[in-house]
């Protein structure tokens, strides 16, 4: 099945490694994905915050027009992408009126979205369209033994408002994934819960917070390491984590890997083709076992 | 809070609510029945000044100036925890962004506005967000004070550039630079037009 891939901003810079082991794990999987010709940033939410819902809406949408032509589903790794992308088509498809607007926009370039796309999550190709079968199938080393706990985050399950392609508060995809590798997901209820998001430069003491729980869950569900599909995730349970330890006492030594790095290790793809000397906490600790250093 | 601030008699203005209804996706606050949901469910709760509950009902009592003074929207990260819990279907964080942008109309000096309007502007300059340079210029704008701050992140952001996480160079331009800078002016005029008897 083929799909028009939107990668976003997040997963080329600070979530790099999600991008190289994407298409690592898409090669592995013949994943039939093309990246949709000159696509621009979606607006993250955060960009609704000054200009409001309707252009930061309407700039996502531009993203569906260039998409639609090829007629293949969207197909998106980046949580906060994958919000914008799948809510401007829903709200599009059960609001003729805004529907109306965003084309009207739309309209000032020559360009026009007929609605005629679906915008799926990674998660949801991989548990729906490529199958667990397959996934089972393709892993050469199982990742007997290893306890992962699967961090969904926020926008990835909540996206629609309702319930998508898995539960909005305790989505179980993710799970079923790492358990066709061979690891076992342990239980954890942090799954869907918020990390701080960009709270980074204004209110820091959120990430501390926030983060600082989804750990400690992780911990107390005695995790080895964390996976996640979400870029903003990552950057906080990843890249924030010793400042975490620094600033609340703790000792968390808690790898964080994107969904895709953990597929690549059980498909014995070359962790160089991973990405993992993007990951500041070293994975090599949780995972020498099973071939990374 | 302080007890000052909770004793003072507060200052209604009666029309508020009817302004507020006029600001995009406003017009929901009205639906909220005060059950209180939102307040337990909001991972920010601790460190606002009034939960989204109290925050409705401020706005039904006509409180305009504790609305637009509330930390409340700010530290709203976007979850949607709130907007899938609503028992009453309010999009709680679609009124947080309309609030928000209502706000960052009159003022985008600091904090959370100020990071928003430095993304969005990123976003627009290349069609695509350069995070490194988007952080740089939030500070920039946010001037001498905000070093002390800078620095007390200084191992994140070092740790980052080890480990290739803030590209040097920023991505390309896309082609429809100018088709994408149109549909947002378009856009912001349909806005404009459709919501400008707001606060």
């Amino acid at each position: 099945m083929a799909y028009s891939f939107y990668p976003g901003c997040s997963m080329e810079a600070t979530g790099k490694a999600y991008l190289v082991s994407f298409e690592a794990v898409e090669k592995a999987l013949e994943l039939d994905a093309h990246e949709i010709p000159d696509w621009n940033c979606c607006g993250a939410t955060v960009s609704a915050n000054y200009v409001g819902d309707l252009p930061q809406l309407a700039i996502a949408a531009r993203n569906l027009a260039l998409a639609e032509s090829a007629g293949h589903d969207v197909l998106v790794g980046c949580s906060s992408c994958y919000l914008n992308l799948a809510w401007v088509n829903e709200r599009m498809k059960l609001e003729p009126e805004f529907a109306a607007q965003i084309n009207e926009a739309l309209g000032a370039a020559n360009m026009q979205y007929n609605m005629t796309l679906n915008v799926r999550q990674l998660i949801d190709v991989l548990v729906n369209d490529i199958g667990l079968d397959k996934i089972k199938a393709r892993t050469i080393k199982p990742l007997t033994g290893l306890k992962v706990a699967c961090y969904s985050g926020c926008q990835t399950v909540r996206a629609l408002r309702r319930r998508d392609f898995d539960d909005v508060e305790y989505p179980q995809m993710m799970d079923k994934v790492v358990e066709a590798l061979g690891a076992r997901a342990v239980p954890f209820p942090m799954a869907a819960r918020c990390c701080g998001g960009s709270q980074q430069f204004t209110k820091v003491d959120m990430i501390y917070h926030c983060t600082g729980k989804v750990l400690e869950s992780a911990a107390q569900a005695g995790a080895d390491i964390i996976v996640t599909p979400c870029p903003m995730c990552h950057m906080n349970t990843d890249v924030y984590q010793k400042k975490i330890n620094k600033v609340t006492g703790t000792k968390y030594d808690m790898p964080v890997l994107f969904i895709t790095q953990l597929m690549g290790v059980a498909f014995d793809l070359k962790p160089k083709d991973l990405g993992f000397s993007y990951n500041i906490v070293a994975p090599g600790s949780k995972l020498a076992a099973y071939g990374v250093k | 809070m302080s007890a000052d601030k909770e004793q003072a008699t507060p200052k209604y203005e009666p029309a508020f609510h009817r302004e507020f209804r006029a600001i995009e996706n406003g017009a929901y606050a009205s639906q909220c029945m005060q059950c209180g949901l939102c307040a337990v469910t909001c991972p920010a709760r601790e460190l606002m000044d009034y939960t989204p509950r109290r925050l409705f009902k401020m706005i039904h009592a006509g409180e305009k100036e504790k609305v637009m003074n509330a930390n409340t929207p700010w530290l709203c990260t976007s979850c949607y925890l709130c907007t899938v819990r609503c028992p009453r279907g309010i999009p709680i964080v679609d009124v947080m962004h309309g609030l928000k942008h209502e706000l960052a109309k009159k003022s985008c000096k600091s904090g959370v506005a100020l990071l928003s309007k430095v993304f969005f502007q990123s976003a627009m300059k290349r069609g695509r967000v350069y995070e490194a340079a988007m952080t740089n210029s939030f500070y920039m704008k946010l001037g001498p004070g905000s070093i002390p701050d800078a620095m007390k992140q200084q191992d994140v952001g070092l740790d980052m550039i080890k480990h290739k996480r803030l590209p040097l160079f920023p991505p390309k331009k896309i082609k429809g630079l100018k088709d994408l800078k149109k549909i947002y002016e378009k856009a912001a005029a349909i806005q404009k037009e459709a919501h400008k008897d707001g606060v």
